[in-house]
């Protein structure tokens, strides 16, 4: 597979020595939707102003579509879609006008401006606003129409940078609809987020950046699977009977025992995880102990976050 | 082609938003004439002062400061707006499109363009109803119009330049009273003859001097009140000079991105 985003040796330094993208290598695969995860600081938009050629990198070298960020910026800009952290959107102008001015940008004549704006409107769900001013927009509207502006071209890479920062769930999950839709559609999307269960819904791969460098990456699976198995959490109804569920447990997994102030939780670490559940269940009960419930733990992608850096991604419970 | 549906589109752009920010509109239509009236009404009486210019209304003769002044302010206006922009992250929209550097600033212009053609077919009007004749005809004040709407454009270049470089609102804004020391310091509501020596002599630096008397020149149909050639030679040189250096400043920020 073709890649859409190579990222070599990237590094981006500030005034005063700081490097905000420090040694960064990345690659991100024709067709799959990218999330590029951290905390506030890390790098991530910083990482964008670069391949979208809105920042110039101190030293190594990006490609975007197979043209160089530096070199070859106007063929990067013909082949991409940006929707930046700030939905930075004139709020004097209407949500037709800004499509139609965009579609100009991009080269689209008058009438072609016209229908394409029209039916973009559509597809985020703005027509009945599009003659409305952005001022009076709220922040989801905002959002879809900076998406649809993004849209206008049929970028062959789209440019999310934390695209459901401050929205709320309603929004937030319209939004995600649509990267979804785009993705089937064959778009390569690069998101920023630094909400653990945006990465998890969307993401084919996650790349996970602290610090400027890219501390793992790969599928949140493999991810996830790498800090640790699932364990499957059972509640046995009688404590005295702790005993023979461990035993009748034993060839499904680690076992963990019991402990004094849990008399009657047991849990179970496989790779299996959910697939555990039946025959765990039907284990205790072939053993003759009644189970009151079952839930699986998994390691979450702050569980990643936390061994890769030693400490918790902030807003992870904000998601 | 391309590049020209580019420098349209922002040019649109630029016009509509300006008529929908009072605080852009009362600068450029509003404010002129306020001056225009204090002056027009307050210091008529120094058309009967030895060595004024034999003109038909003395109106028409402070008309001409008028649409200078609405030629600053518009230039002004469109740094202003190219500031804000900056500031307010649209500009990255505009750099992350696949368009010429220089349309980015000859976008901006062509909105200052057609701002300056409202604006002083609008003066003019306002003051016809108020009583100013012009002997030079359609010709003349049509080349009026053209000769603003230049000086507009090489106002709002350098504005432009000076929102490109620093990429700064407030001190965009803060540029106002400067307007006023340039609109002074060429005759634009005094005949240069009558001035003081120190400002005349400063006045024959000032390019908006020969701008004001062309202006003059074209409304009243008469070089002897004002050369209309010197007026377009200075305003051509003047945005010629004034995009120059907005493109350069465009290219020196990209290059410190």
């Amino acid at each position: 597979m073709n890649a859409a985003v190579e990222v070599h040796q990237l590094v981006r330094e500030f005034k005063g020595g700081i490097r905000a993208v420090d040694g960064l290598d990345l690659e991100v695969r024709d067709g799959e939707i990218y999330g590029f995860l951290g905390p506030n600081g890390a790098g991530k938009t910083t990482v964008v102003r670069i391949l979208t050629t809105l920042l110039r990198p101190t030293a190594g070298h990006a490609r975007v579509a197979g043209h160089d960020v530096v070199g070859e910026g106007d063929a990067v800009r013909r082949a991409i879609g940006v929707a930046l952290q700030e939905a930075a959107i004139d709020p004097l102008m209407t949500g037709r006008e800004l499509l139609r001015m965009q579609g100009a940008l991009h080269g689209l004549r008058g009438g072609e401006a016209r229908e394409r704006a029209a039916a973009l409107l559509e597809r985020v769900g703005l027509t009945e606003a599009a003659d409305r001013r952005v001022g009076g927009y709220s922040g989801g509207m905002r959002r879809r129409l900076d998406l649809a502006l993004a849209l206008v071209h049929r970028p062959h890479v789209l440019f999310l940078d934390e695209p459901t920062t401050g929205l709320d769930p309603t929004s937030r999950a319209a939004l995600w609809r649509e990267v979804r839709a785009l993705h089937e559609d064959g778009t390569t999307v690069f998101l920023t987020t630094q909400y653990l269960e945006e990465a998890e819904q969307l993401a084919d791969r996650v790349g996970i950046i602290a610090r400027g460098k890219l501390v793992a990456e790969g599928t949140p699976e493999s991810l996830k699977a790498r800090v640790g198995e699932p364990t499957v959490h059972v509640e046995i109804s009688d404590p005295q009977r702790g005993r023979r569920a461990c035993e009748a447990l034993a060839g499904l997994g680690a076992v963990e025992r019991p402990t004094e102030r849990a008399p009657t939780r047991i849990g179970v670490r496989t790779a299996a995880g959910r697939a555990a559940i039946a025959p765990i269940v039907r284990a205790l009960d072939e053993a003759g102990v009644a189970v009151e419930f079952v839930e699986v733990e998994s390691p979450t992608l702050d569980d990643v976050f936390m061994a890769v850096t030693g400490s918790h991604l902030e807003g992870a419970a904000t998601a | 082609m391309r590049e020209a549906r580019v420098v349209g589109a922002l040019g649109r752009r630029a016009l509509s938003v300006q008529f929908r920010r009072a605080q852009l509109l009362m600068p450029t239509f509003v404010l002129p004439l306020v001056l225009l009236a204090v002056i027009a009404s307050g210091t008529s009486a120094g058309q009967g002062l030895r060595g004024f210019p034999d003109v038909e209304s003395y109106l028409t003769f402070v008309l001409a400061g008028t649409i200078v002044q609405g030629t600053i302010l518009a230039g002004l206006t469109a740094g202003i707006a190219m500031a804000s922009d900056i500031e307010f992250g649209f500009f990255d929209r505009l750099l992350a499109a696949p368009v010429r550097r220089t349309s980015l600033v000859l976008g901006r212009l062509a909105g200052t363009l057609s701002l300056s053609l409202l604006q002083t077919s609008f003066f003019l009007v306002v003051a016809s109803l108020f009583g100013a004749r012009f002997p030079g005809s359609v010709t003349g004040v049509l080349g009026a119009i053209a000769l603003a709407a230049i000086t507009a454009v090489a106002m709002g270049a350098v504005s432009a330049a000076i929102a490109i470089r620093t990429g700064s609102l407030s001190l965009l804004q803060s540029l106002f009273p400067f307007m006023f020391v340039m609109l002074f310091t060429a005759p634009a509501f005094f005949p240069q003859d009558l001035l003081v020596p120190v400002l005349r002599d400063v006045s024959a630096f000032n390019p908006l001097t020969y701008v004001v008397e062309g202006v003059r020149g074209l409304l009243a149909g008469d070089d002897a009140v004002g050369a209309p050639w010197a007026g377009f030679v200075s305003a051509v040189g003047l945005a010629l000079a004034g995009i120059a250096i907005a493109t350069a400043a465009l290219g020196q920020r990209l290059r410190r991105l």
